[in-house]
């Protein structure tokens, strides 16, 4: 596998928690823009667990199989998680927990590529 | 983050997605204080997050190789039990919930501070890390900043309270 997909999650999380951290600074709750950006987010995450999932039905093994399938459920619900959050905290303090989400999903991008190097960021 | 310097104009809002009731004036007035809406919120995920990594992470590893490293496994999965004790507590905000939330914020302070030096004091103990081992520097040193912030919180709600 090529890094495009993995560097492309790392970028867009790092992107919308940027931009959710200019829409907390300006003092405004989360609007459909940064619902779309999570949506975005998500399906770039899905793609990236296709991938890997794939990789696993090819027979390929990481050392940390458990821990492997646990980031492959843990990320797809990070985006939907803040995206619920934000839809209940209508306060500049919703778009601040995505901030949180997005960070996160790029950290989880890069400690995925340390238990599985098999798959290039 | 960005610290804030709370804008006094009010914003315009071309869709509010979802807003059960009258629609509230944007931008939103200084939260009342709860841990359950305001900064509190923010604390409440990143709390929820570290609660589901430790206890995920010791589950796995007590599950598959619990004889490699018996202590460093058993004391993720108490950091795990604190962090999911602190979320919930942090997450409901009652008076009581806010006590125990106090007291697991502090076990964590002094959990991170005490496994934290005995990683560093005696490594042979910690083959495998835990979130709390060199004081939390697998998990960008947040395990060690997490208290600290929570504790503050949890005063300045007391003191408004």
């Amino acid at each position: 596998m090529n890094g495009v997909v993995p560097t492309t999650v790392i970028v867009a999380g790092l992107v919308l928690a940027g931009y959710a951290g200019v829409t907390t600074a300006r003092n405004r709750r989360m609007e459909v823009d940064l619902l779309v950006a999570l949506g975005v987010l998500e399906v770039l995450v899905l793609v990236l667990v296709g991938l890997i999932v794939a990789k696993l039905a090819g027979g390929a093994r990481p050392a940390g199989l458990g821990t492997l399938i646990g980031y492959l459920i843990a990320m797809p619900v990070v985006p939907v998680a803040a995206g619920f959050w934000g839809l209940l905290e209508r306060s500049r303090w919703g778009p601040a927990v995505i901030v949180v989400a997005g960070l996160v999903a790029a950290v989880l991008v890069v400690r995925l590529h340390q238990i599985w190097p098999v798959i290039h960021v | 983050m960005s610290e804030p310097t709370a804008p006094s104009e009010p914003a315009a809002s071309p869709e509010p997605v979802a807003s059960p009731g009258p629609v509230a004036p944007e931008p939103v007035a200084p939260e009342p204080d709860s841990a359950r809406s305001g900064p509190g919120r923010v604390l409440v995920a990143i709390y929820a997050l570290f609660a589901l990594a430790a206890s995920a992470r010791a589950g796995v590893q007590i599950a598959t190789k619990y004889g490699d490293a018996p202590v460093a496994y058993l004391l993720s999965a108490f950091a795990g039990l604190v962090y999911i004790l602190a979320t919930v507590t942090l997450g409901v905000g009652s008076p009581l919930a806010r006590r125990i939330a106090v007291l697991s914020c502090s076990v964590e302070l002094v959990g991170v501070l005490a496994v934290g030096t005995w990683s560093v004091a005696d490594p042979a103990t910690f083959p495998d890390a835990t979130v709390w081992s060199g004081y939390g520097s697998g998990y960008g040193f947040v395990p060690l900043v997490l208290p600290v912030f929570g504790l503050l919180w949890l005063r300045r709600l007391s003191k408004r309270a």
